[in-house]
């Protein structure tokens, strides 16, 4: 029944461009976006229970590192790979000052990161031409890039399904719950956390570089925007953090009110994004897909 | 040699600005085991306020001071018996989630409205008070007062804490909340009252924020990075450690950007963190 209804969404969306128009396509890139980064930041947040303000961080070194090297004609293979290689490395290495924090610690020290990376971003001007933004070659790259990131959202969703049951999940679940006990029982947790934060880093890398490839121009400002650093974290606690299926859920709500308020006011979208997190915090912490299991 | 006294006097008050906000976030922290992610929003609100009184009735910040400080500590219990409290019958983990969510959906909401409420967002006031020299130094008058009353404000602050009653409940719950509660301690009444304190702390630094330079409603975030950086430096809960953690901040910021560049001060504080992070993971002096 389930596994009916996922494949029929697949298909549906696979068939999509056929039928709809490229404002359509569209929306749904940006569904993809927020739904894979959303995914890949719940093995941190949701599973492994750190959260990861500094997500976006990782997204903002892929995009910069497909752009710098595909403008620079350094070709696309190179270009892909440094942007999953170079926030797999930069996770690999913030993980040793990092995970020397807990809680709401690691989460305010990964929002700075971002923070960082913003000034960064904006004051390498030879890097990355600064505040007056990054052009790549243009090229119609709408449908590729669709399903481009369709291939990565059912993947991402497979694989958290996968962790959802496997010993690994289970091992950053119990991470979650107690990590003193854990450590009394001999699991090395930092293993777990470098790993995880390292893979969940590279797949937010491959989406920077996917909007980079799509949008061909980015600023700091853009890329390392309040809106994207709390963006997955918003929508993976109001789907359901730790779930399957939480993250997707999440980013379907988000982007229909997105799309909802672009076309009624330019102005006041973060007012909404706090309030709704107000609203989340105080009564659903648990997300909208544990609803139904408190019931 | 002069212009190095300089940069340190501007840094140390720079750090005295700082300190009033991290001991507001250091004690919500030790007390009600929150973060409190909109702490640099209220800093900001509190200079907005000082702004509107400047601009308006035309109050001297000082003035504005004695208005500002008792309008966020009621502001501060309000917000804790409205979002903060109803939190408290979830578990640990989701308090902790719950608790980020909220209070960065405060900053979120208060720093667009702010911006969006405004035509102009860039607000600073001209107040100003004559120079005076020492040898060839000149010394903003201004800035030495301002110093003053963060001084006395911290020198009272560490008095009530340690002699009154109420200061003596907020260091018992600091230390053991069950342990205050058989005491006979209202910890409810305390965590209200604490999150009154820090706010209106922080509001007060805006106050002197806003005397020395401009500001505008999306330096809330950044500010909230800097009091963390502040207080894992110097130890939570630990006031003269925050204390020492933002003058060294505040100066190492005036020196980096006479040097490289004002734009460079956020990197020193989060360079600073992460160097303190690997070398003493529980704070400078813990």
């Amino acid at each position: 029944m389930r596994l009916g209804l996922a494949a029929a969404a697949v298909l549906a969306f696979l068939l999509l461009p056929w039928v709809a128009t490229s404002y359509v396509i569209s929306l749904a890139f940006a569904l993809f976006l927020t739904a894979a980064l959303a995914q890949s930041y719940d093995w941190v947040g949701g599973h492994l229970g750190y959260m990861n303000l500094g997500h976006a961080a990782f997204f903002g070194i892929g995009a910069y590192a497909f752009g710098i090297v595909f403008a620079r004609g350094g070709g696309l293979p190179l270009a892909w790979a440094a942007a999953v290689l170079l926030p797999a490395a930069a996770a690999l290495l913030m993980s040793y000052p990092f995970f020397r924090l807990r809680g709401a610690y690691f989460a305010l020290a990964t929002f700075g990161l971002v923070a960082l990376l913003e000034r960064l971003a904006g004051n390498l001007v030879g890097l990355t031409q600064g505040s007056e933004g990054l052009t790549i070659p243009t090229g119609y790259r709408l449908y590729p890039a669709y399903y481009t990131l369709l291939a990565l959202c059912a993947a991402l969703t497979l694989a958290t399904w996968w962790l959802s049951r496997s010993r690994l999940g289970l091992a950053l679940v119990a991470i979650r719950e107690d990590e003193d006990a854990v450590g009394a029982y001999g699991v090395a947790s930092f293993r777990f956390k470098c790993g995880t934060l390292t893979v969940s880093a590279a797949v937010a890398g491959l989406v920077g570089a996917v909007y980079t490839w799509q949008i061909t121009y980015i600023t700091p400002g853009d890329i390392f925007s309040l809106e994207k650093a709390v963006g997955p974290v918003v929508i993976a606690m109001i789907g359901g953090s730790g779930t399957v299926l939480g993250p997707l859920v999440g980013a379907l709500l988000i982007e229909v009110i997105r799309e909802f308020l672009r076309l009624k006011t330019q102005y006041l979208a973060l007012t909404v994004y706090g309030i709704m997190l107000i609203l989340v915090g105080l009564f659903i912490p648990g997300g909208l897909m544990r609803l139904r299991r408190h019931r | 040699m002069e212009v190095l006294l300089q940069l340190l006097i501007g840094g140390i008050l720079q750090g005295g600005i700082y300190a009033l906000g991290a001991f507001g976030l250091s004690l919500i922290f030790g007390v009600l085991r929150v973060l409190n992610v909109a702490h640099g929003d209220f800093l900001i609100l509190g200079a907005y306020a000082t702004f509107l009184l400047y601009s308006t009735l035309g109050l001297s910040p000082f003035v504005a001071l004695a208005l500002v400080f008792p309008a966020f500590i009621l502001i501060g219990m309000a917000v804790e018996r409205a979002m903060i409290r109803p939190m408290r019958a979830q578990t640990a983990h989701e308090f902790l989630v719950a608790s980020i969510l909220i209070t960065l959906g405060i900053a979120l909401a208060v720093e667009d409205l702010l911006a969006f409420s405004m035509v102009q967002p860039v607000k600073g006031i001209d107040y100003s008070l004559a120079p005076f020299r020492v040898g060839s130094l000149v010394i903003s008058t201004l800035r030495l007062l301002s110093l003053g009353v963060i001084v006395l404000l911290s020198v009272a602050l560490h008095l009530f804490l340690q002699s009154t009653l109420q200061g003596k409940a907020i260091r018992a719950v600091i230390e053991d909340r069950e342990g205050a509660m058989l005491a006979g301690i209202n910890v409810l009444a305390v965590s209200r009252n604490t999150f009154g304190l820090g706010i209106a702390l922080t509001s007060a630094a805006g106050v002197f924020f806003i005397s020395i330079i401009p500001v505008e409603p999306h330096m809330g975030l950044p500010l909230t990075l800097k009091y963390l950086s502040i207080i894992v430096l110097g130890g939570i809960g630990n006031l003269p450690g925050t204390l020492l953690g933002a003058v060294i901040l505040g100066c190492s910021e005036s020196l980096v950007g006479f040097w490289w560049g004002a734009e460079w001060s956020l990197t020193v504080a989060f360079v600073i963190l992460i160097a303190i992070l690997l070398l003493r993971p529980k704070g400078l002096f813990g």
